[in-house]
């Protein structure tokens, strides 16, 4: 864990575009460090664009992003990014694709010690099997597996998460959120997590907040609280009519949103 | 709980990525035997006996058959292994030195936009220059004619490798690009673990068209003032209208050439396994 930045994260009348097209606007977000920050929307309302602005992959035109009291300038490894589509490097074996990132957390380290605490990433997320294997030789959901233990190798209080299941069947998606959560709160200081997703269904069984983004330009239009306990099981949150009602609430949001900007167009 | 979901991802696997990572496992060269090539072969050296037969006069045949021929070949091949040897340390060391320096240099002027615009436009002024109009300058002005013919492989070759090389910097994933990024991979790093082996299916490309170059150039070099070589054992036996060895040493290049691609593609099928 990088000593330096605490894990809360701010982000302060953001905007962003290219071209002539504004994709984000006014954007202010503070999220708790240790929380868990969902944010969804429909595709266009900038959501990947905003996680990869906190990543420091875009710059803003302007406001800022801050972690701690730090304004974020570019990539760091203080904040782990998992993308969509299994980013692994395709021409290293999964253990060298891990040992990437624990090399970068403990510099100095040798290349066989960093493969063995690499192993011990692939563990926790069930892929020692595989270790010595090439991606290619993995099915998606393993792939991304171990795409999140490089994010974990990494140590970083910060995990950036950009629809990281969107691409898996539904029973690997659902194995991956339970093993992410997992992880998430094993860890301890917890890292701070900011996950994209459109599915209303798994941000809500994800997170502690959700920001609703709506599109054209992209902006957060709500902000809601979800307050079942952990651990969460998705028989117990189908059971509770408070689920029901935020996702009722959260639906209207982005409801509105289309309607308004159908009525503009 | 974590390992048991692993066996059940493990069996999940698709049955196609299945397969595919099997028949990686497996030894390549191992296909069913292919006779439709050899009925072209067939066809080929048919012809070519019925035309010799048609046009054998007296004396010297322009066109020797095939029975002629491959006795030319068996009584010229000490000559032809000699020639063969000569002709490959020019090769080689051209063609080697063109790959390290047209990889070495595409990769980093493929990702430094600031160099790149420095070095294209002078690349596209050089690269399109047939090598060939070097060849009697080289032999002028370098001390040897080996390190002459050697100049203008190297020339030759290097720039479709540069240019292959390029193309492949330019054209490494956003994904890859972002993940670099996000690892901190200083630049040297970016360049060795990122860059180059996402770039090798384009040098891979590059070294096959700088190769046939080589040998188009070496050959060509060696019309000019070699004393061994196999373009020089072709032109030597014309200049005595010995067109069984002529034929012959045009036939034995064709077979080195096959093989030095062969070799090449070898390599290649070896270094990108993990390519789909």
């Amino acid at each position: 864990m990088s000593g330096e930045t605490t894990g809360a994260l701010r982000v302060e009348g953001l905007r962003f575009g290219y071209g002539g097209t504004t994709v984000l606007d006014g954007i202010d977000l503070a999220v708790e460090e240790g929380s868990f920050l969902a944010l969804l929307g429909p595709s266009g309302s900038g959501k990947s664009t905003l996680l990869r602005l906190i990543a420091g992959l875009e710059q803003p035109g302007r406001g800022r992003v801050l972690t701690g009291d730090r304004q974020v300038a570019g990539p760091g490894i203080e904040r782990a990014v998992v993308f969509q589509n299994y980013a692994l490097f395709p021409w290293m074996r999964v253990v060298d694709n891990v040992a990437e990132g624990v090399r970068k957390a403990a510099p100095g380290i040798s290349r066989a010690e960093a493969r063995v605490r690499a192993v011990d990433y692939l563990e926790r997320v069930g892929l020692r099997d595989v270790a010595e294997r090439y991606p290619f030789e993995l099915s998606g959901g393993m792939q991304q597996r171990a795409a999140i233990a490089r994010a974990l190798a990494l140590e970083s209080p910060f995990l950036l998460m950009d629809e990281p299941f969107g691409a898996l069947d539904p029973v690997n998606r659902a194995r991956l959120q339970d093993l992410l959560i997992g992880l998430w709160q094993a860890r301890t200081p917890r890292p701070t997590v900011v996950f994209v997703t459109h599915d209303v269904d798994e941000a809500l069984l994800l997170a502690d907040r959700v920001a609703v983004l709506g599109a054209s330009p992209g902006r957060v239009i709500e902000d809601f609280a979800v307050p079942f306990e952990r651990p969460r099981s998705r028989a117990a949150l189908f059971a509770d009519d408070r689920f029901h009602a935020l996702r009722e609430s959260i639906a209207e949001a982005l409801d509105a949103d289309t309607l308004a900007r159908l009525a503009s167009a | 709980m974590i390992s048991e979901t692993s066996t059940l991802d493990a069996v999940s696997l698709p049955a196609q990525q299945r397969e595919r990572a099997e028949a990686a496992s497996v030894r390549p060269g191992r296909l069913a035997f292919a006779w439709e090539p050899w009925l072209l072969w067939g066809a080929l050296v048919a012809a070519w006996q019925a035309i010799a037969g048609a046009i054998a006069g007296q004396g010297n045949p322009l066109l020797p058959p095939p029975a002629v021929v491959l006795d030319a070949l068996w009584q010229s091949l000490p000559e032809l292994f000699t020639g063969t040897w000569s002709s490959l340390l020019i090769l080689m060391p051209g063609f080697a030195l063109a790959v390290v320096a047209g990889v070495a240099l595409g990769l980093v002027t493929g990702t430094s936009p600031r160099l790149g615009r420095a070095f294209f436009p002078f690349a596209k002024v050089a690269a399109p220059v047939p090598p060939t109009v070097y060849i009697p300058y080289a032999i002028a002005v370098l001390p040897t004619f080996h390190l002459s013919a050697t100049f203008v492989v190297f020339v030759g070759a290097f720039w479709p490798v540069f240019q292959n090389t390029v193309a492949g910097a330019h054209a490494v994933e956003g994904r890859h690009r972002d993940n670099a990024a996000v690892l901190g991979f200083s630049r040297f790093e970016y360049l060795r673990k990122v860059v180059f082996p996402a770039s090798l299916p384009h040098i891979f490309s590059g070294m096959g068209v700088g190769l046939g170059f080589g040998f188009i150039l070496l050959t060509v070099a060696e019309l000019f003032g070699a004393n061994a070589g196999l373009g020089r054992f072709v032109q030597y036996y014309a200049d005595f209208a010995d067109y069984p060895r002529m034929v012959a040493g045009i036939l034995y290049t064709g077979v080195v050439t096959w093989a030095a691609m062969t070799a090449l593609e070898r390599v290649r099928a070896r270094a990108l396994f993990w390519l789909r």
